[in-house]
């Protein structure tokens, strides 16, 4: 018992605690309570002293380190932002590649517009401008011209219904995929144009914006591709259509070469 | 969990370390009278506030913004944007380039041409220029290799509109591809510059020469289009001269049944 006050004794002795509380209480003794203002020793001004020099201690390590902290980290990523990841330079460098396409787009643009037609009789002609007009209005009227060229269908007393119905119908599909081509050439116009729009908002965008002028590139790619399959889907049309009239050119053949052969047998017969 | 146990131990060794002036505090307490106490009560209730706040409030935060900046910053270097898989793409873009531009490039010199007379070579040479100012050359050879639409005298109109057509639908469609050639090699002029700066571009001008290659792929399938629409039209024109051919023989034999009932009746 004796021993352990001793040890504990030593400790309070050796503590901070103890030891500011002793030279504390002795300068309170000291210092008359009038003397307070007159040599500055408010005990207010040195609790508030010590507070500030705790607060300013807090205010080193627990907020000034860690925003410094911060600091770095952060400069650290813009710098890599500005010199890996977003370099100015590379991103003006390919701005000005868009620069440089629009001249080609509207170049190539032109070149495809050049006038491509050769016909030299009127009726021809009035067929072949409509045929490479590009111009959606002049599709009702391909038609007309083009029964002025190839005719029409032939009376009913120069030719039977299944003639008539393959010529018909062949007509009708090559007319349909001449109106296909108008149809085909207009729509290429105007993804031409949208493609030159595209690449000049492209001159001024910035790397965040470019995704999005991208998915709209996009979108249009997927609509030409469908309308490139739509001008296949034609394509095919007007070929199966020329395969249907060879097979019915046979079967006409032979449809002719069993009557031949009929009647040539009941001209014997009746010769005998 | 071990964020809250790190914060109670740095906030017990906290105020540990600040035991002497709590110490010095009391003692003064003790030391002053009566009606300043409770000032100074105050005053100390105050900056125990203000240690606390920026101890648990300020600093804890502090502190957690920098985890977390780190962790973005890593994130970054790290597994977004390494500057070693950067660098390996460019590398390996570049060994692309080079190993296939050579082949492209073969591929695009050898000759095509094979005409041995002088006026379908001029035709052929004119087809195969790839260049649109040559456009009236490919008319005046095509007309001596096919000949023009005969004289009003020597065939009937329908026969004459009809080579006319043919021949028109004809030409166009080889002009077209002489069209469609320069184009074609102006787009891929384009491939290669686009390749070119992809190669040396970063992840942040990506995106700008993506966008530039999809507008240019756009503009590419419009000239698809339009070349499959000249096909179109070659296509038409074949199958309605078939047919007008159909109906010419038709009228023909109606023509000829009814000389033969003339003649017939009228022996």
């Amino acid at each position: 018992m004796k021993k352990r006050l001793l040890t504990y004794a030593k400790k309070l002795y050796g503590s901070k605690l103890a030891t500011t509380s002793i030279v504390a209480l002795i300068v309170a003794a000291l210092i008359p309570s009038r003397a307070y203002s007159q040599l500055g020793l408010d005990p207010c001004c040195a609790i508030i002293s010590a507070g500030l020099n705790t607060i300013s201690g807090l205010l080193k390590n627990a907020v000034a380190a860690p925003l410094a902290s911060i600091q770095q980290i952060q400069q650290q990523t813009a710098t890599f932002e500005q010199k890996v990841i977003y370099p100015l330079a590379a991103i003006n460098q390919a701005k000005s590649l868009a620069v440089q396409f629009q001249n080609e787009f509207v170049q190539m643009r032109q070149i495809s517009q050049l006038n491509v037609q050769s016909a030299t009789l009127p009726i021809p002609q009035g067929l072949e401008q409509k045929l490479l007009s590009r111009n959606l209005g002049a599709i009702p009227q391909i038609s007309v011209a083009y029964s002025a060229v190839y005719g029409k269908v032939m009376p009913s007393t120069d030719a039977p219904p299944d003639v008539r119905d393959l010529v018909d119908a062949t007509d009708a599909e090559a007319q349909a995929a001449m109106k296909m081509a108008v149809q085909i050439d207009a729509l290429a116009d105007l993804e031409l144009q949208a493609a030159e729009q595209i690449n000049q908002q492209l001159q001024t965008a910035a790397p965040g914006s470019a995704p999005i002028l991208e998915a709209q590139a996009a979108a249009w790619l997927v609509r030409a591709n469908a309308y490139t399959q739509s001008a296949m889907a034609e394509l095919v049309r007007v070929r199966s259509i020329e395969l249907a009239n060879h097979g019915a050119q046979l079967k006409f053949s032979t449809a002719h070469t069993v009557t031949l052969h009929d009647k040539t047998n009941q001209i014997l017969e009746r010769s005998r | 969990m071990n964020r809250i146990s790190h914060a109670l131990i740095c906030l017990r060794s906290h105020a540990l370390r600040h035991i002497h002036l709590l110490g010095l505090l009391a003692a003064l307490l003790l030391a002053m009278p009566g009606s300043a106490r409770a000032a100074v009560a105050d005053i100390i209730s105050l900056l125990q506030t203000i240690t606390s706040t920026l101890q648990n409030g300020i600093g804890t935060a502090l502190t957690g913004i920098k985890t977390v900046n780190n962790d973005a910053m890593n994130l970054q270097q790290q597994v977004l944007w390494p500057l070693s898989a950067i660098n390996q793409v460019r590398a390996s873009g570049s060994a692309i380039k080079n190993h296939y531009q050579g082949l492209f490039a073969k591929a695009a010199r050898i000759p095509l041409t094979s005409a041995t007379l002088a006026n379908p070579s001029q035709l052929e040479a004119a087809l195969r220029s790839a260049s649109s100012g040559n456009l009236n050359q490919v008319q005046g050879a095509y007309t001596r290799v096919y000949g023009q639409v005969p004289t009003a005298t020597n065939a009937p109109i329908m026969d004459r509109n009809m080579m006319d057509m043919d021949d028109a639908a004809a030409a166009a469609s080889l002009k077209s591809t002489v069209i469609s050639d320069q184009n074609s090699g102006r787009i891929l002029a384009r491939a290669d510059s686009l390749e070119a700066q992809a190669i040396a571009s970063v992840p942040g001008s990506a995106p700008l020469l993506t966008a530039q290659a999809q507008a240019a792929n756009l503009a590419n399938q419009a000239y698809l289009a339009k070349m499959l629409a000249a096909d179109l039209r070659l296509e038409a024109t074949k199958l309605a001269h078939d047919n007008a051919i159909r109906k010419k023989s038709a009228a023909s034999t109606g023509t000829l049944r009814q000389q033969l009932q003339q003649v017939l009746t009228h022996p």
